[in-house]
């Protein structure tokens, strides 16, 4: 039996809050945590299969048109087995798309376009021959820089509401400032890799991915078989961040590899490749403007930015999706211009969009705080919108408000002009900002089996990228149907099981989690019916069945095993009520006079996400949201060469990601929230909220702290000791 | 192809090997043993963090720069080897599944090990013992979490390892004799000690290296020895070793230490290789050059010394000689008066953007000597000459400082660059000479 739902609007009986066995929202341990403490998680480049050899892929040196390669003398070379130049991908594909990613058409487009794949019978003679390999390239001039670049302006991402101009005019306070973030990589731990194996007509790809249904059609259609001919394998993935949503080059080479030698083909990228191969966030231009009463009331917003991609790529950086319903003003403005340009394909990474743009949003929001000589919590707070400013709906929830607030008073937090605190070298201060993020439901699928003896199994082909899946599935189930965790066992990350929504987008928890929630709800429907009794009067606790103070063993009422599926749909809730999550952050900074270095010292953000599934998890993706802003803030740029626009620092020695020294103590709360708008368990994604202007409030910190005002991520010391000098000058 | 023996998670193994072949491949590749991790497959990341016992004790090393005749009479444990026999896991998996200081789970292979070693060696500087391991998901903070609550609990007794006899190995030489002359025999041959740096010529160039030798069986360069005029630092001593030798007698340069590259770095890399590679931005030189140390030089039976700095000729050119080896360093002893300051982007493991070493000596309120030298300015650890000069034999005042300050932009004409730009460099270099004449004592960290 299969239980469907199409969210069309609040869905308020909340029956997890009426289930009895105590489990979800508790902090349980990762039931994968065994597995991946002893190295025993198996990841997509660690099959071993017989006969398996080994591609590597090759990167075009330079931008321009194809012109053959010398494959010959490569075949000739120890243990080469075949040279692959037709039919690799330019760059992965975006995510949640069911197209195959777009091929090269006899172009290199930028550099580092994987345009071959060698294959050998060992992985140092595939190394080796993938060096030798020389790649004729008629060269053109490549386009690197978005000032002088094709443009295009994307219909429905402009914005015009009353009149920008007119109020900037007339307002008491205004701002017109352009910030700039730099080339962002999503540097997941584990690079791209898979292995692909042929059955007669059949693909089989251990893969890592985080969206295994659209890979599959990803997959399919690049190869020109049918999807149902294609089962993606993932059970452990080592981070994503975007970067595994569509399939890459490694995945399509390998299987036309292994399709055309009769073997399978492990295709796994070094690290370099990771940078270059797949997609980046674009750096960004962003013009704000702000105008505001006497008050401190916005009268007008505006936000203009400039973004990039390679050319006919669909995906442009959604600077301003916070932009559209974070503050109220009567009159708003958004350009979004999009410079198509010879560089790495850029997608989406973790929070596009919001992570870049509120960040830059909120530090215009602390400067024009400034202007007005207003607390900028109190800016804010007097700034929040009771429906959506750009066409009136109602919001789901809004809780940035209570988010603010609660995280201004656990921080201590208490406003200050610049320069106001010393010591030593050090100049210290605090600042804060506001986070939002939408929040999405997509389509889910998942099937539940309860047996007599009181076990659970749930099955999906959904992906735990790190963020927990495993661990808040296996609760939704055991909460459902009155199990300890113990009897749950959740199995992901096999397209032979029900569709999932995958990870991405803040979404997963949600959708997959309704949809398993759908499915125990048939399974307690079933065995209410059984007693003759209405499932809202079932409790299920501990494997029996409690009704009218009689407490049966589920194996006195089942006789077989019970299987069930759950479907969830997006339908007119997130149409009618603007759905999202807030947030607030807050930062306390040193910054060092004589060198501009700057240390976080502390940091706390308040969120609320809905229902809360395991505040371990969560809490965990809370920490990791914020210190990408620190990475964002203060050290992460992937640097282009102004010449070639090849990627210079791709290698996690000169691509920063933060060490354990750059981040202090981190407090996260979570505020209590249920939101029926979102979806029928009430609860909303949490992955990417923390990321959302966490930079923003360093950023502000170290303005409170010396008066240096970074427009230019990241805030190297060089930037800030250039500041401090003008200041001191 | 050399015979090489070692113990691999308890059990002896010999193994033939191609003196390049990196402990991570073999791993991966032919023991399939693949809870080891290639995050990066430079040392930058610690996923392939391994434990590896000597004499000397265990440490950690990263397995993807770490060639398998390094290891030939040592025992090495991978992650698979941290839990016991019978799958009893170790206290720090223990703590760290209950702590969640695993999410993905790529990184934590690496990070288990590091705190295994850090565990067994009852190190409680956990921020330092995990600097070398980076994590994009979880936050560090349920992992350090992790170490503590695991740090009082016994040392499993499975980790403990003996060293297997291993017969001698051509091309590891045991005495400086012997590779002195070897490497007179065989003046093309790279010789190889931690292969930090090496360790990447291979993974990241596929460069050829045949003829090796590797030099961290050679006893006699591994010694530190103080006596009352000056300590002498073996070629073959590690960083870590430094670190801890050097501590005693000049603070900064130890804190300097540690934030040289990482643990797993550290216990790899040697002072020989630091200094006889010549980069411009190896942190041990300018520290070094600002105590005065002496370079020790062999070919063959003849020996040469001279001041370090003298080394250093251009970007990337050394003065020393084919089949010449450095052989020691010494440091003559003083008070301790060393400031080491280094700037990067990131705290730990990062390469310095600048890194300023000052050794001014005051008597009577004039500056009797300075030295002070600098990584990240020239193409070359370079001395501040016009610098000093404006300050020996000037009144230790703010109005000497100032001159010099102006004086090290005579010194160097520094590159912009993605670490930094030129102006930041001259900025900063300035303004560390006169954090240096402000502070009463030398300055250790500088922290926040």
């Amino acid at each position: 039996m299969k239980r469907h739902a199409k969210i069309d609007g609040p869905q308020t009986d909340r029956r997890l809050d009426g289930m009895a066995q105590g489990v979800l929202g508790q902090p349980l341990d990762r039931p994968d945590g065994p597995l991946k403490v002893t190295g025993r998680a198996t990841y997509a480049a660690e099959v071993r299969l017989d006969r398996m050899v080994h591609g590597v892929l090759v990167r075009a040196p330079r931008v321009g048109t194809l012109n053959g390669f010398d494959t010959e003398r490569v075949r000739g070379m120890a243990g080469v087995l075949a040279v692959l130049t037709e039919g690799l991908p330019r760059n992965s594909a975006q995510g949640a798309i069911a197209k195959s990613p777009p091929g090269n058409e006899g172009k290199a487009q930028y550099v580092g376009q994987p345009v071959a794949l060698v294959v050998a019978e060992t992985l140092e003679q595939a190394t080796h021959a993938a060096w030798t390999l020389e790649v004729g390239i008629m060269p053109s001039i490549p386009v690197i820089n978005p000032h002088a670049a094709p443009t295009e302006f994307p219909e429905k991402k402009q914005r015009d509401l009353g009149d920008l101009e007119a109020a900037m005019a007339e307002a008491a306070a205004t701002l017109d400032e352009t910030y700039h973030t730099p080339t962002l990589s999503s540097a997941p731990m584990e690079p791209h890799a898979s292995i692909a194996e042929w059955d007669g007509e059949r693909l089989t790809l251990h893969g890592a991915y985080q969206m295994l249904k659209f890979n599959r059609k990803q997959l399919a259609e690049a190869l020109g078989i049918d999807p149902s001919a294609v089962r993606v394998l993932a059970p452990y993935v080592g981070g994503g961040f975007g970067s595994k949503l569509g399939i890459s080059a490694e995945a399509v080479g390998a299987a036309l590899a292994a399709r055309m030698l009769g073997r399978p083909v492990s295709v796994v990228m070094h690290r370099r490749q990771v940078f270059e191969m797949t997609t980046r966030r674009s750096q960004t231009q962003q013009r704000i403007r702000l105008a505001a009463d006497v008050d401190g009331h916005l009268l007008g917003i505006g936000h203009d930015a400039l973004v990039s991609n390679l050319p006919g790529e669909t995906f442009s950086e959604p600077v301003q999706q916070g932009t559209d319903f974070n503050y109220a003003a009567p009159n708003r403005k958004v350009v979004h211009e999009v410079a198509r340009l010879n560089l790495i394909a850029c997608g989406s990474v973790r929070a596009p969009g919001e992570a870049v743009g509120v960040t830059m949003f909120e530090v215009a929001m602390d400067e024009m705080a400034h202007r007005l000589n207003l607390d900028p919590v109190e800016f804010r707070l007097r700034n929040i919108p009771d429906h959506d400013p750009l066409d009136g709906k109602p919001f789901s929830s809004n809780m940035l408000a209570q988010a603010l607030t609660e995280g201004a008073q656990r921080f201590g937090w208490r406003h200050q002009p610049p320069r106001s605190r010393r010591e030593g070298e050090w100049w210290i201060g605090t600042g804060m900002s506001a986070a939002v993020r939408v929040n999405m439901l997509t389509e889910s699928e998942a099937r539940v089996t309860l047996t007599p003896e009181g076990r659970a199994k749930v099955e999906t082909d959904m992906t735990d990228i790190g963020t927990g899946t495993y661990a808040i599935l296996t609760q939704i189930a055991a909460e459902m149907l009155g199990l300890p965790v113990a009897q749950v066992e959740t199995v992901l990350g096999d397209t032979d099981l029900p569709p999932a929504s995958g990870s991405g987008g803040s979404f997963g928890a949600a959708s997959s989690g309704s949809s398993v929630y759908l499915a125990c709800l048939e399974i307690r429907s079933q065995i209410a019916a059984r007693l003759g009794i209405a499932e809202e009067d079932l409790t299920l606790k501990d494997g029996h069945a409690i009704h009218a103070n009689r407490t049966i063993p589920l194996s006195q009422i089942l006789d077989a095993p019970i299987t069930t599926e759950g479907h969830v749909e997006p339908g007119d809730s997130g149409k009618i009520a603007r759905n999202a999550t807030y947030g607030a952050h807050f930062a306390e900074v040193a910054v060092n006079d004589v060198t501009g270095e700057t240390r976080v010292r502390r940091m706390l953000g308040t969120y609320a996400c809905g229902r809360v599934l395991n505040v371990k998890t969560a809490t965990s993706q809370c920490h990791g949201g914020l210190i990408w802003g620190i990475g964002m803030a203060l050290t992460e740029e992937l640097i282009h060469d102004p010449r070639d626009g090849h990627a210079v620092n791709r290698d996690l020695a000169e691509f920063h990601i933060p060490v354990n020294r750059d981040v202090p103590d981190l407090e996260v709360y979570l505020l209590p929230e249920r939101d029926d708008w979102a979806n029928p368990i009430q609860s909303k994604g949490i992955g990417e909220l923390s990321i959302c202007g966490a930079g923003a409030s360093v950023i502000n910190a170290i303005h409170a702290a010396c008066g240096v005002r970074i427009r230019d991520l990241p805030a190297t010391p060089d930037k800030v000791l250039a500041g401090l000098m003008q200041i001191e000058s | 192809m050399m015979e090489i023996a070692f113990l691999l998670n308890g059990a002896p193994l010999r193994v033939q090997a191609d003196p390049t072949r990196t402990l991570l491949d073999w791993l991966r590749e032919e023991r399939r043993l693949t809870g080891t991790k290639e995050g990066c497959n430079e040392g930058d990341c610690g996923a392939c963090t391994v434990m590896v016992t000597d004499e000397d004790g265990p440490k950690t090393l990263n397995a993807c720069i770490l060639l398998l005749p390094q290891l030939h009479g040592k025992a090495v444990r991978t992650v698979e080897g941290i839990a016991g026999p019978g799958g009893e896991l170790h206290p720090v998996q223990e703590a760290m599944i209950t702590h969640h200081g695993s999410q993905c789970g790529f990184c934590t292979p690496g990070f288990v090990v590091s705190m295994a070693v850090a565990h067994k060696l009852g190190r409680q500087d956990f921020d330092d013992q995990l600097a070398g391991n980076l994590c994009r998901c979880t936050g560090y903070a349920p992992i350090i979490r992790a170490a503590k609550a695991a740090a009082d609990a016994p040392v499993p007794e499975w980790l403990d390892d003996p060293l297997p006899e291993v017969a001698h190995l051509p091309f590891r030489p045991e005495t400086a004799d012997e590779l002195a002359e070897w490497y007179l025999a065989h003046p093309e041959a790279t010789l190889i000690a931690g292969a930090t740096d090496v360790g990447l010529w291979v993974t990241k160039d596929l460069r050829d290296l045949a003829p090796v030798a590797f030099l961290n069986g050679v006893r006699d360069l591994r010694g530190i020895e103080v006596t009352e005029n000056a300590i002498r630092i073996g070629a073959c001593v590690t960083i870590s070793e430094l670190g801890r030798a050097i501590g005693p007698h000049y603070r900064s340069f130890a804190e300097l230490i540690r934030r040289y590259g990482s643990v797993q770095v550290r216990n790899a890399a040697t002072i020989g290789g630091n200094i006889a590679n010549g980069s411009p931005i190896g942190d041990s030189p300018p520290a070094l050059i600002a105590l005065g140390a002496v370079l020790h030089l062999r070919r063959g039976t003849e020996r040469r010394s001279l001041p370090l700095e003298e080394f250093f000729l251009d970007y990337r050119k050394q003065d020393r000689q084919p089949g010449e080896f450095v052989e020691a360093v010494t440091i003559p002893r003083q008070p301790d008066r060393l400031a080491c300051y280094k700037l990067s982007k990131r705290f730990d493991q990062d390469i310095s953007a600048v890194c300023g070493c000052f050794n001014v000596t005051v008597a009577d309120g004039v500056v009797q000597d300075a030295r002070i030298a600098f990584g990240g300015m020239a193409g070359i650890p370079k001395r501040a000459r016009a610098a000093e000069a404006a300050l020996i034999g000037q009144p230790w005042s703010e109005a000497t400082v100032s001159a010099a300050q102006t004086a090290l932009e005579r010194d160097f004409t520094p590159l912009s660059d993605m670490r930094a730009s030129a102006a930041y460099r001259i900025e900063a270099a300035k303004g560390m000479l006169m954090r240096y004449f402000l502070q009463p004592q030398p300055v250790l960290e500088v922290q926040a």
